[in-house]
């Protein structure tokens, strides 16, 4: 991609997430309905699943930039890798630090050593430990090599993350499918949905603001890939003007 | 990705070939750990040390202590386990072996496979000791077969996540210190189920059933992290 | 036998090599000098299929690489400035190790003679760690050769060595050179690498500057001819030794 095609959608994405963000925050507080058993807080809930949806779709990007990277040896797709594990990693922590919100009243504590908050912490330093690999490798090829081979095992940690889900007895509710799980959840009177209208509502609530912070990735990614973009040719600027005030040394 | 063709003679051998290389190289390591027996004492004793540790930080809970033997022993290992792992891969870092071996003729799946093969073996050495040394310590029977076939597979799980990570780590500037870093966060989703199931076998009636499904997770690791060692290891090693 | 046509590496932004030409025929021994940062372990690693380039054309024995570079692996041996060695290993040890992984046929017997070649038959069941460097670099010639390879490389094989075990290299070198091995060595030692080799290239800033034929010079003549290309003095070797 070139920086002119980058510069013409960058602000279009800018525009359209800031509107998208509006209408949902107006949708999460004024449209859906008053959960009847945790109140307003569940409200949260919207930006929670919203915000932890994006952050796996962030990672897949990064697993198919980097394996993209490894077959093609071409430096976008580096940038893309770790443009959205830097993306992903600031979602995941949204999602996470609206979760344990929610948490404090649903459960009565911030945190809990469940399995699947600790596989989401360990997610969390999988990706984290990305940059660190990242900055001890200082040649270019080597770095983009390591990182691309790096997030793709990264990823099996959210597979083992997903299948623990389904596996694990867990006092973590489950939304979507796995009827016995979402039994036991229902059971400790986590999680409730009305049927009917009110039902209906959460769910156009829900899907508005998946959508919303879809928006927001993709304009954060653009503007980091430019961003990078940028640095490159900065890097590249002073390679140059370095060469030629050595040669007029000489 | 360019496919590394190994052949030099008839193409029907190739599987041989792979297996020879394999070999190969799991008997060099095991003749310089005949020579040193640096790998596995080194591993023992950083592990004697760390549960003699852990036992004064409980001092005279012994109840505690039995209660979290699992998750030391798996603990334990994780940590004793990269000790393995540097020095398995800094010998052929050491003088720049590696390059000799890469030139050879030889699948890098083989060098792959056999360092972790060689690795788990030098684990398996360690736990062996482990076993002994938990169940006297803590009174527990960790020599079950069942326990002892979870350690088996978790070992080399782990094992062969480590030694992708290291086989990287060794040729970045923070060597030794990125390794726990990277590997310890990618083996969690392994040792979890590993340890749940030992845990459970600890138990007066362990229930078969969560067993099973936790054993099958901890299989399921195994083979989608060797497959992907399996993939891209000659990415690792080559430039 | 190493045809080497166009020959680019960079890394990231910075070109090492920028265009090497370089032709060495089957049975010749080419030596390659030049001063430090010219790229020359660079090109080394890529003829020994360890790095690939970013682009030209490296052919070894009419195979293409790096598409080829299983085929030719087999053909090719190495001696770099590092043993290449285990320490913790015997000289014999080491030597059937790279035996197994070329699958050789009578690997013991190979293993004996080889020791022999190299005068290191008393040793051999002593860990290498404990050799003198001298030692380690004929064992590692050794274990180089011990395939028997068409084409051997050597990367500044005489680092380290003193007087007396550079002699005893050189006459290695030169029975292996008589054998009808096609040779590529690379040394910042200009004495050495004028001495044993039909021909010298000079790299000079990612180039071949210059190619003398050995007969046709005297060492005080390559001498000035390698400062007038690379710009520096030849101040580390002994100009007439």
């Amino acid at each position: 991609m070139s920086l002119p095609r980058l510069n013409r959608w960058i602000p279009i994405f800018n525009w359209l997430a800031a509107i998208t963000l509006v209408v949902s925050l107006v949708m999460n507080f004024y449209y859906a309905p008053t959960e009847r058993t945790m109140g307003n807080v569940q409200r949260i809930f919207y930006f929670h699943v919203g915000t932890a949806w994006v952050g796996a779709v962030a990672f897949f990007v990064a697993l198919v930039g980097g394996a993209l990277y490894l077959r093609q040896k071409r430096e976008l797709w580096d940038t893309i890798a770790l443009s959205s594990v830097e993306i992903g990693l600031v979602f995941l922590t949204i999602a996470t630090a609206a979760g344990s919100v929610w948490g404090k009243p649903a459960w009565n504590t911030w945190w809990l050593w469940s399995p699947r908050l600790t596989l989401i912490t360990v997610a969390w330093l999988t990706y984290a430990a990305y940059f660190m690999l990242r900055g001890a490798i200082e040649e270019h090829e080597k770095r983009a090599r390591f990182a691309a081979i790096y997030v793709i095992v990264a990823f099996v940690t959210i597979i083992m993350t997903y299948i623990s889900i389904r596996i694990f007895r867990d006092i973590h509710p489950v939304v979507f499918g796995g009827t016995a799980e979402a039994a036991q959840g229902a059971s400790e009177g986590l999680q409730e949905f009305e049927a009917g209208l009110e039902s209906m509502k959460m769910g156009i609530t829900l899907t508005v603001n998946t959508v919303t912070f879809t928006i927001m990735y993709i304009a954060w990614m653009l503007n980091r890939v430019r961003l990078q973009y940028l640095m490159d040719r900065v890097d590249s600027l002073k390679m140059r003007v370095a060469a030629r005030l050595q040669g007029g040394n000489a | 990705m360019d496919k590394v063709d190994t052949a030099v003679s008839a193409p029907s051998s190739s599987g041989n070939q792979f297996v020879t290389a394999v070999w190969a190289i799991v008997w060099k390591d095991l003749q310089i750990e005949k020579h040193t027996r640096q790998t596995v004492s080194l591993m023992v004793m950083f592990s004697l040390v760390t549960v003699v540790m852990f036992n004064f930080a409980l001092e005279t809970e012994l109840d505690a202590a039995r209660n979290v033997a699992t998750g030391l022993l798996w603990a334990t290992i994780l940590l004793a386990g990269t000790l393995g792992l540097n020095r398995s891969l800094a010998i052929e870092r050491e003088n720049q072996n590696i390059d000799a071996v890469l030139i050879a003729p030889i699948d890098r799946r083989a060098v792959y496979l056999a360092k972790v093969i060689s690795v788990t073996i030098f684990t398996l050495l360690l736990e062996v000791v482990l076993v002994f040394v938990f169940v006297i310590f803590f009174n527990k029977p960790f020599w079950q077969p069942v326990v002892l076939l979870v350690l088996f597979l978790g070992t080399i799980g782990y094992v062969a996540a480590g030694v992708l990570i290291t086989s990287m780590t060794m040729q970045t500037r923070a060597r030794e210190v990125l390794l726990p870093i990277l590997l310890m966060p990618l083996v969690l989703p392994l040792i979890l189920p590993a340890a749940t199931a030992v845990g459970e076998m600890m138990t007066v009636q362990p229930d078969m059933s969560i067993i099973r499904s936790m054993v099958s997770l901890v299989a399921a690791y195994d083979l989608v992290i060797l497959a992907t060692g399996l993939f891209t290891y000659h990415l690792v090693v080559e430039s | 036998m190493i045809q080497i046509r166009g020959l680019i590496k960079q890394y990231g932004l910075n070109p090492v090599l920028r265009g090497v030409d370089l032709h060495v025929p089957a049975g010749e021994f080419v030596t390659l000098v030049g001063p430090n940062g010219a790229g020359k372990s660079t090109l080394m690693r890529i003829v020994a299929t360890l790095l690939k380039p970013t682009a030209g054309e490296v052919k070894i024995g009419g195979w293409l690489m790096p598409q080829n570079s299983g085929r030719v692996r087999r053909h090719i041996g190495l001696v770099s400035h590092q043993t290449l060695l285990y320490g913790d290993l015997t000289a014999a040890e080491n030597l059937q190790f790279f035996a197994k992984l070329y699958r050789l046929d009578n690997s013991d017997d190979r293993v004996a003679e080889a020791l022999k070649r190299v005068g290191l038959a008393a040793r051999q069941r002593d860990a290498v760690r404990t050799f003198s460097r001298g030692m380690m670099q004929r064992l590692t010639l050794a274990r180089a050769t011990l395939h028997e390879p068409d084409v051997l490389l050597l990367d500044e094989p005489y680092t380290g060595l003193d007087q007396d075990a550079s002699a005893l290299l050189d006459d290695l070198l030169r029975r292996e050179s008589a054998k009808g091995r096609t040779i590529l060595m690379i040394t910042h030692d200009l004495v050495h690498g004028l001495n044993l080799c039909d021909r010298v290239a000079i790299l000079s800033r990612g180039k071949i500057a210059q190619e003398v034929a050995s007969g046709e010079v005297t060492g005080a003549e390559f001498l000035d001819i390698y400062a007038a290309q690379t710009g520096r003095k030849a101040g580390m070797t002994k100009a007439n030794g």
